[in-house]
């Protein structure tokens, strides 16, 4: 279970996230929603404690968080899996490394049993005609798949983390993550997916928390974000009235 | 000027430097990492050290043939060119093309890896980045500017020797001679203590400004500038610092 509790956080003088208190929990499918700056990619960084709050307690597991050292959050770190908005590859490895990666760091498998299972979790994103590419090689699509590609590397990970995995994309390609998402989830594996796309978010996700201003608009199931009324979560809802919601 | 600001900086950057240090000793060990850096920071570097280190060697010949033909003293030009390139042109100069070359390549790398999330992954996936990205750069360059160091010294010997004798036509035997003379331990120690700590000072600057980048292109463009201009004003004082010390400890009177 992750909990936020009174978290505060402020790039500088600009106030983020306003006294934020949440629970999710490791199976849920979590969609956080809000426009550009309203702090969704931060609460990421807050769980994975890149950036610690100002106040305010971030608990993972029963484990308070929130003043530890690098060192000892590393194992908390171990239970997510993280697809920055960019894929955040690295662009000095082509794919087959980018993958193995985890792989080499954590385990003893052979030359020939990292091929197989880079080769076996890269078929099943669909990019396995992407294995010797560089990043700089990939489409954005291509991108955002061997990013995922690489979270899959470990079976440690107990939920996933994904900051804006559609955005940038064509519709088509965008679809397609949202169906791999969509997909990946159905092990068991909980997922939070920040967007600021609601027709995305309504295709992969069971919960929705809306962020405005740094606070907690709304925190509810599909039926209840669909009917709400606020009028700053109705603009967003109107894109998917507009677009056509396939997965409402 | 931010004063707290500075100070958590510095507790930042002396924290990272030690930290990258002492990860040579402590397991996992990256060798790969430590060997693609070294081709990066040695092999890469042998071509440009050896050019400018020549023209140095060749100018200051030059120069010292100008001013002792004057006064009928140009068979001591072997010894000057060998003290002064030795002891202090060699290091300081052979450093200044390293941070040019591999100190500004590290902050740029690390801070494009910075801004690109690439640092935060390597976080998110239980590692270390000070001992993955750190470590591996600053062990190179304690091997590597030291290597450089004893080749761009040979060369600038060779500068002031094509220079004496074909120039000023000295004998070349005086020369060498002069240069053999030269080479004494407490010499050879006070020009070669240096590459170590230069070597120390540039990885360490340059793999925290990177680190630390912020804001996008320009963010970059700032952090790189600052690594070498920091890092050319810490080989410069250093040095001077290192040449006192050295000076005293080798038992030179001054």
């Amino acid at each position: 279970m992750i909990r936020f509790e009174e978290v505060n956080f402020a790039y500088g003088a600009r106030s983020v996230l306003r006294s934020v208190s949440l629970s999710v929990g490791f199976h849920e499918r979590v969609a956080v929603l809000g426009g550009s700056g309203e702090g969704k990619t931060t609460i990421l960084k807050l769980i994975l404690g890149l950036i610690r709050p100002d106040t305010g307690s971030i608990i993972i597991d029963g484990d308070d968080i929130t003043r530890r050292s690098e060192s000892e959050l590393r194992e908390t770190r171990m239970k997510f899996s993280i697809v920055f908005q960019e894929g955040a590859l690295f662009d000095s490895l082509d794919v087959k490394e980018n993958v193995a990666f985890c792989l080499r760091e954590y385990t003893d498998m052979s030359e020939d049993e990292i091929n197989a299972r880079v080769r076996h979790i890269l078929a099943s994103v669909g990019v396995e005609q992407a294995l010797e590419l560089m990043p700089e090689e990939l489409s954005g699509g291509m991108h955002r798949r061997v990013s995922i590609a690489r979270s899959l590397a470990l079976d440690t990970p107990r939920m996933f983390l994904y900051d804006e995995p559609t955005t940038g994309l064509d519709p088509v390609n965008a679809d397609n993550i949202c169906g791999l998402i969509a997909e990946l989830s159905k092990n068991g594996k909980g997922f939070i997916m920040v967007t600021h796309k609601v027709s995305d978010a309504l295709k992969v996700a069971d919960r929705f928390i809306f962020l405005r201003n740094g606070s907690l608009l709304f925190d509810g199931n599909r039926h209840e974000l669909l009917n709400s009324d606020h009028p700053d979560i109705m603009i967003f809802i109107n894109e998917v009235c507009i677009q056509g919601p396939s997965g409402a | 000027m931010d004063v707290k600001r500075t100070i958590s900086d510095l507790q930042d950057f002396y924290s990272l430097s030690l930290h990258g240090l002492l990860g040579i000793a402590g397991r996992p060990f990256y060798f790969k990492d430590a060997l693609l850096q070294m081709d990066y920071a040695g092999a890469g570097s042998v071509v440009i050290v050896v050019i400018v280190d020549l023209f140095v060697g060749m100018a200051l010949s030059l120069q010292l043939a100008a001013e002792l033909s004057s006064l009928g003293l140009k068979m001591y030009i072997g010894m000057i060119v060998g003290i002064s390139v030795v002891r202090e042109l060699g290091p300081v100069v052979t450093a200044l093309v390293f941070t040019g070359r591999v100190g500004a390549g590290m902050a740029s790398e690390l801070g494009s890896m910075a801004l690109g999330h690439q640092v935060d992954t390597i976080r998110v996936f239980g590692l270390d980045p000070v001992k993955k990205l750190v470590t591996p750069r600053i062990v190179s360059s304690l091997i590597m500017l030291p290597a450089l160091t004893v080749i761009g010294v040979a060369v600038s010997l060779l500068g002031g020797y094509y220079i004496a004798v074909f120039v000023s036509h000295q004998s070349g035997t005086v020369y060498w001679t002069s240069i053999r003379n030269i080479l004494t331990v407490e010499n050879v120690l006070a020009g070669a203590s240096k590459p170590f700590i230069f070597a120390y000072l540039i990885s360490s600057i340059c793999c925290y400004m990177g680190l630390s980048t912020r804001g996008g292109s320009v963010g970059l463009r700032q952090a790189t500038t600052r690594a070498v201009v920091m890092s050319i004003v810490m080989i410069i004082v250093a040095d001077f610092v290192l040449t006192r010390m050295l000076l005293y400890v080798l038992g030179f009177s001054v």
